[in-house]
């Protein structure tokens, strides 16, 4: 995606943007998504270290776009952390309770629109029997959304989650991820109950910087 | 062989092995057969039985974890046998009572009354050990090959559904917590 000529600039987050030039005209272009030569973008890299710090070495997951970046940390930085991927959000939850089980202390990783394929899961297992875990949950449906389809959870994921008796956070920043995950994780596993951090758009996408 | 005929010879088998039973009757049977520490009944999230143990055998490698789920219940998360054949835990032991038809919820036909071959799926979906059983004797025998011959296994065992008339413990931290310290494991804190 990146032109010829184009001058390039790694933001904070480990964004590209092309820069407007005369060759491409004022066109932004969003290359966040899986350039295998770019460094991680900071928000994954945080994330990494959050569940880290939170004493999570099993991730179990459904992927989504932004979710890679995670992923690829991951595989290339944590040799200690363990990746399942499930064929549905609901399994990753059953496959987790029985890591927690087990002794683990484990992540379950998804995108928001998979919290419709988690609802039974976490209500007759996860919070009657009190079985922690982190879940990071990449949004959909929040600023930045182009899907119409996604919307209607997105809006609803902190509603369900109350609704179910489960506390949501939010990550401010890319700067703030690792903090917030560390925190969510581990309040989940002291107070035993999954801990739900979202993980917004904004962060996980960034909207390519208006230049004038 | 009737569910709790099966259940009871099974058990029999089971040293400290962990159990997860699947809600409804294969928990009750269980249950009627002898309580144990080291059985981990499950009340609700039907269909995840499988997923639960194959978390538990890659947390616990060392110890043979057994699944009892229904055929209704395995309908509904095939997806489990697929994850499970990719992760390949040797020690996963999943028993599928296969009655043919939704126990608990009054009896009503499952798809394996009308076709649907579950070890065939098992197969199809990567699982290396299966068998059918329709006897004590075939249960038995597949029973002793998961001690010898690695997992994951999907054991099918036809039989006929028997009427549950009691119920393992309600509270599910109770379940939980007395299961987890008979496996030997900490709760985080």
């Amino acid at each position: 995606m990146l032109t010829d000529g184009a001058s390039k600039s790694r933001l904070g987050s480990g964004h590209i943007l092309v820069r407007p030039t005369e060759s491409n005209g004022a066109r932004l272009v969003d290359a966040t998504v899986n350039c295998p030569h770019m460094s991680p973008p900071l928000w994954a890299l945080n994330t990494c270290l959050g569940l880290h710090a939170a004493g999570s070495r099993h991730v179990v997951y459904v992927p989504d776009n932004p979710l890679s970046h995670v992923l690829a940390v991951l595989r290339d930085r944590y040799p200690d952390v363990q990746t399942t991927i499930a064929t549905r959000e609901e399994e990753a939850f059953g496959i987790a309770a029985g890591l927690y089980l087990g002794g683990q202390r484990p992540t379950v990783m998804l995108q928001s629109s998979g919290l419709g394929n988690s609802i039974n899961a976490l209500t007759s297992l996860l919070v009657p029997y009190q079985m922690p875990m982190l879940v990071l949950i990449s949004m959909r449906g929040d600023a930045g959304e182009w899907n119409a389809a996604q919307v209607p959870m997105g809006r609803a994921v902190e509603r369900i989650c109350h609704a179910i008796g489960l506390q949501t956070t939010t990550v401010a920043s890319a700067e703030d991820v690792a903090d917030t995950v560390a925190l969510v994780g581990k309040t989940a596993f002291m107070t035993r109950l999954p801990g739900v951090c979202l993980l917004p758009r904004r962060v996980t996408v960034p909207a390519p910087k208006v230049v004038a | 062989m009737t569910r709790l005929e099966a259940t009871r010879r099974l058990a029999a088998t089971l040293a400290d092995d962990p159990v997860v039973a699947s809600l409804g009757h294969p928990a009750y049977d269980l249950f009627a057969t002898g309580d144990r520490d080291t059985y981990f009944y499950t009340w609700g999230s039907m269909g995840l039985a499988s997923s639960i143990g194959l978390g538990l055998a890659m947390a616990q490698p060392d110890r043979r974890v057994v699944v009892l789920d229904g055929d209704g219940s395995l309908l509904m998360n095939l997806g489990s046998l697929a994850t499970s054949a990719w992760v390949r835990p040797k020690n996963l032991v999943v028993v599928v009572w296969d009655n043919g038809v939704y126990g608990t919820t009054g009896g009503q036909d499952t798809a394996t009354k009308h076709g649907a071959d579950l070890e065939a799926a098992a197969r199809a979906l990567g699982i290396p050990a299966t068998a059918t059983v329709r006897t004590p004797e075939e249960l038995d025998r597949a029973m002793a090959r998961t001690r010898a011959e690695a997992g994951p296994w999907v054991i099918v065992a036809k039989v006929e559904e028997s009427a549950p008339t009691t119920k393992p413990p309600q509270d599910c931290t109770y379940i939980k917590q007395r299961f987890m310290a008979a496996i030997g494991v900490r709760e985080s804190d």
